[in-house]
C-alpha cells in the first residue's frame, strides 16, 4: 500500500468510463477491449501507472449492425483535460419551469446523421455536446437542474476519456453484480461485507470455506482478509473440477499470499480426510481423477450455468498444470498437484477450522453435516443462500442438534441516495434481493 | 488476549461472553476476584437469571463449553467484534454490524492498512477496523472526550490489540489529526457532529497516493455538508447510502385446516348418527415451518457517505 504500481501485461485492469465499470484481462498487447461500440486498443496502457486517464482516439470506423463500430487507441493524459462540461461550454441562462417546452421531436435541429459524422471527425465529447446545445431550440428554457441532466446524459454517450483501475475485492463486487447476479451467486455488496464480518476472517486462524461458483470472489473477498505476510489459511471447497478463480486471479497477491488459499474438491478432499492413504492403495490416480470429474458433472448438472463459466474461467495456468500433471502421472512416482493439494487441506482439517463459510447452489444440509465437525468449539457459521426456505430447514436442523447456538437468519435493505444540493432523494432503482445468511456459533 | 486469536482455552484475564439466550449474553473478565466498591477484595460471583457463577471456575475451560450455573446453565464463548458489539459497555451511541461490514469494504482495509478513525466513542467500530488490519496496520482513533480516550486506550490494551492502535485524545474539528499522520492514511473515518470540518483534515492525512473517506452520520444534512466539502477537494466516487438488516424470526407452526365442502349437501342419516355417538374428531392440523419479521426493527441507523481521493492530487 502506498505507492502506486503500474500496469503489466498478463494484469486484470478495471476499466471504467464515467460510472460503467469493466474487468479485462491485459493478456497481450494486441488485447482489444469492448465498451458497447467503442473497441479499445490496450497497447498504450502499458507501464502506465494504475489510476491513469487516457482518451480514447477514433482510429477507424466500421459500419456495424447496429450503427458504427469504432476502434480507438488510447492516449495517456491529464487529469486537466477532463473539466465540468458546464464550465467548458459557459452556459449563462436557464428557464423557470418546464411549461414552454412541449415535446414535439423538434427541438433539435441537428439530424443524427449530422452527429454520426460529427462525432468521427472529432474527438471531443465537449465539442460535440456544444453542437447539440447550440442547436437545440429548447436547451435556454430548461431548468438549470433539467440542462444538468441533459449535460450528464449527452456526456454519457459521448464521453470520450476511461481510467484504468487496479481491481479490488470492491470494484470486483460491484462489477459482478452488475453485469450478472447469478455468476456470484447473486451475493450483494452488503452481504459479501457481512460474511467478511461474520465469518471473522483476519491475519490468524485457519479458515474453511465452500462455494459452488462465485467467480472467484468470495475466495478473494476471504483471502484479502487474511492478508500478505499473515499466518492464516483458507482452505476453498469447491464441487467442480477446476475452482473459479476469475477475482482470486485479478487481486494478483503476492505468492506466499495466493499459497495460503488451498482450492480442492469437495468430494476428492473429504475421500482423502476419511480414507487418506488407503484410498490411494485401493484406486490409483486416474480413477481418482475420474472420480473428481464425475463429481463435477453432477454438480454442474445442478446447474449447468456453472460449467459455462468454468470453461471460461480456465486460465492459462490452470492448463499449463493440467499438462504437467499428465506428465506426471506417465511417471506414477510424484504425487499430482491436486494430491498434494488434497494433503495440505487434509492436514489443515485434521486441526480443525476457525470458522465456516458457505455459498452453495445445493442445498446446504448435507455439506453442512459433513463440514461442521472439521469446525473448533465457539467459532462463527455462516451459511448464504439467495432463498431462505433453504435456510430454514438448515436453522431448524442445527437448533434441533444443539451443536451450534445463536442462531439468526438476516437479509438487509441496501438504498443508495442522490445528495445534491436540494435534490437529496433515494436513487430510484434499487436491489430487491440481498440473499440470506445464517449465522450462529458452534458449541462443544 | 481474548481479540488478537483465535483460542481454545479460557486464560485468566481473558473477556469471555456468557452466552445464556440470543436475547442475553454477557462479556465478563476471567478473573477470580474483583474489588467491590468498599474496596474490598471478593470473590468474582457474577449473577444471572439462571443462577449465579463463580468466575474462577470457567478458568481454563475450552471455550464454547456448557458451564453449570447455580440454577441453570450457560456457554462460554471466546469474544469477537460482532459478540463484543452487542455487550460492550455502551459510553455512546455505537455503530452496529451491518453498518461496520459495508464500512470495510468500502474503505478496503485489509492487514496492512493505516486507519485513521474520529470519534472513538465506545470502540465498536474501533475493534472490528484492528481486527481487519492487524498484525500488520495500525489504527490511529481519536477523541476529543479524555477518560473516553483512556478507557479505549486501557480496553484495547487488555483485549490484546495494544500493538496495533494509537489512541488520540484530541479534538480533530479544530485542530486536525497530528500532523505526523500527513500523507499516512490509506483510510479515513469520520462519526462526527460536523463531519464537513473534518474533511480538510481527512483530506490531509490521506496518502498521497490516494485512499478511501467514509462518514457516517445519522441526518442527511450533514452528509449534505460533507459531501460540499468533499467535491471542494476534490474527492471522486461520492457515494451515500444506507444498509438495514432485517432478522427473520423462524417458528414451527400447526394450523389447523377448515374444511367446508361438507356444507354443500345434506347431513346424511349415517353422519347424524355418527355425531350422535361420537365427541368431535380432533381438527386436522397441518405443521409450516414459517418465517417472519419481527413487529420492530430499526427502520434507521445512519446515511454512509464513501469517497475516494484519486492519486497525486497536490494537498497545500
Amino acid at each position: 500500500m502506498g505507492s502506486i504500481p503500474n500496469i503489466q501485461l498478463g494484469d486484470y485492469i478495471v476499466i471504467q468510463r464515467q460510472k460503467y465499470t469493466k474487468l479485462q484481462k491485459f493478456g497481450s498487447l494486441d488485447a482489444t477491449a469492448t465498451l458497447g461500440k467503442e473497441h479499445l486498443e490496450l497497447k498504450s496502457l502499458l507501464d502506465q501507472p494504475y489510476g491513469s486517464t487516457f482518451k480514447m482516439c477514433v482510429k477507424e470506423s466500421k459500419a456495424g449492425k447496429r450503427g458504427a463500430q469504432r476502434q480507438h487507441t488510447l492516449e495517456l493524459c491529464s487529469e486537466n483535460e477532463l473539466r465540468s462540461i458546464r464550465d467548458i461550454l459557459n452556459i449563462s441562462s436557464s428557464g423557470a419551469d418546464n411549461r414552454d417546452i412541449s415535446d414535439n421531436g423538434e427541438a433539435q435541429a441537428l439530424k443524427s446523421e449530422d452527429i454520426e459524422q460529427m462525432r468521427e471527425a472529432c474527438n471531443e465529447s465537449s465539442k460535440i455536446i456544444e453542437k447539440l446545445v447550440e442547436n437545440s431550440k429548447t436547451f435556454h428554457t430548461r431548468t438549470e437542474y433539467s440542462q444538468d441532466k441533459y449535460l450528464l446524459k449527452k456526456e454519457k454517450k459521448y464521453f470520450e476519456f476511461v481510467q484504468i483501475r487496479q481491481p479490488s475485492i470492491r470494484l470486483m463486487a460491484d462489477i459482478f453484480h452488475r453485469q450478472d447476479a447469478e455468476k456470484v451467486m447473486g451475493i450483494r455488496v452488503d452481504t459479501l461485507s457481512q460474511i467478511i464480518s461474520y465469518s471473522s476472517v483476519s491475519g490468524f486462524g485457519s479458515y474453511l470455506l465452500y462455494e459452488s461458483g462465485t467467480n472467484g470472489l468470495l475466495p478473494a473477498a476471504m483471502l484479502n482478509s487474511i492478508g500478505a505476510d499473515t499466518q492464516a489459511t483458507l482452505v476453498h471447497m469447491h464441487p467442480g473440477n477446476v475452482p473459479q478463480k476469475q477475482a482470486l486471479l485479478a487481486l494478483k497477491l503476492p505468492l506466499e499470499q495466493q499459497q495460503r488459499c488451498i482450492s480442492v474438491n469437495l468430494y476428492s478432499v473429504l475421500r482423502e480426510f476419511y480414507q487418506g492413504d488407503k484410498a490411494e492403495t485401493r484406486s490409483d490416480a486416474t480413477t481418482a481423477q475420474t472420480e473428481a470429474e464425475t463429481a463435477a458433472v453432477t454438480a454442474s448438472e445442478e446447474n449447468d450455468a456453472s460449467t459455462e463459466e468454468q470453461s471460461d474461467i480456465i486460465e492459462p495456468n490452470t492448463k499449463k498444470l493440467k499438462l504437467d500433471e499428465s506428465l506426471n502421472s506417465n511417471n506414477k512416482s510424484a504425487p499430482l498437484r491436486w494430491q498434494l493439494e488434497n494433503k495440505r487441506a487434509a492436514a489443515l482439517m485434521n486441526a480443525k477450522f476457525d470458522s465456516l463459510v458457505m455459498a452453495a447452489k445445493e442445498h446446504p444440509s448435507n455439506i453442512l453435516q459433513a463440514l461442521l465437525p472439521l469446525v473448533k468449539p465457539s467459532r462463527p457459521v455462516v451459511i448464504f443462500s439467495t432463498c431462505k426456505e433453504l435456510l430454514h430447514e438448515t436453522y431448524m436442523e442445527l437448533k434441533t442438534t444443539g451443536k451450534v447456538t445463536n442462531l439468526h437468519v438476516t437479509s438487509n435493505w441496501l438504498r443508495t441516495y442522490q445528495i445534491l444540493p436540494n435534490r437529496t432523494h433515494p436513487e430510484v432503482n434499487m436491489s430487491g434481493n440481498s440473499g440470506y445468511l445464517l449465522t450462529g456459533y458452534t458449541l462443544k | 488476549m481474548s481479540f488478537l486469536k483465535p483460542k481454545t482455552y479460557i486464560e485468566q484475564g481473558d473477556i469471555v461472553i456468557l452466552y445464556l439466550s440470543v436475547n442475553s449474553m454477557h462479556a465478563i473478565e476471567a478473573v477470580p476476584t474483583i474489588v467491590n466498591k468498599k474496596g474490598e477484595t471478593i470473590s468474582h460471583i457474577f449473577q444471572t437469571p439462571y443462577g449465579s457463577l463463580k468466575v474462577e471456575s470457567i478458568i481454563g475451560v475450552e471455550y464454547g463449553s456448557r458451564v453449570e450455573l447455580s440454577k441453570g446453565w450457560a456457554h462460554v464463548l471466546q469474544p469477537n467484534p460482532e459478540m463484543w458489539t452487542q455487550t460492550l459497555p455502551h459510553r455512546t451511541q455505537i455503530i452496529y454490524t451491518p453498518d461496520i461490514s459495508m464500512i470495510l469494504h468500502q474503505l478496503e482495509v485489509r492487514p496492512g492498512a493505516v486507519v485513521v478513525e474520529s470519534g472513538t466513542g465506545s470502540g465498536s467500530l474501533s475493534h472490528y477496523f484492528l481486527r481487519a488490519l492487524k498484525p500488520t496496520g495500525r489504527l490511529h482513533t481519536f477523541d476529543f472526550h479524555e477518560a473516553r480516550a483512556d478507557q479505549a486506550r486501557e480496553e484495547f490494551r487488555r483485549h490484546g490489540l495494544g500493538d496495533f492502535v494509537t489512541v488520540y485524545h484530541r479534538d480533530v474539528c479544530n485542530l486536525g489529526f497530528s500532523s505526523e499522520l500527513d500523507g499516512a492514511a490509506d483510510a479515513v473515518f469520520l462519526d462526527l457532529p460536523a463531519p464537513d470540518l473534518a474533511v480538510p483534515h481527512a483530506f490531509k492525512a490521506l496518502k498521497l497516493s490516494g485512499g478511501r473517506f467514509c462518514s457516517f452520520s445519522p441526518c442527511i444534512e450533514q452528509s449534505q455538508r460533507c459531501i460540499a466539502q468533499l467535491t471542494k477537494l476534490g474527492f471522486n466516487e461520492i457515494c451515500s447510502m444506507e444498509v438495514l438488516q432485517q432478522e427473520s424470526v423462524i417458528k414451527t407452526r400447526s394450523l389447523p385446516v377448515i374444511d367446508l365442502e361438507f356444507l354443500k349437501a345434506p347431513k346424511s342419516a349415517e353422519i347424524i348418527a355418527n355425531e350422535d355417538n361420537k365427541t368431535k374428531e380432533p381438527k386436522e392440523l397441518k405443521k409450516y415451518l414459517t418465517s417472519s419479521n419481527p413487529q420492530v426493527l430499526p427502520g434507521h441507523t445512519g446515511f454512509l457517505t464513501f469517497a475516494t481521493l484519486p492519486p497525486n492530487i497536490p494537498k497545500s
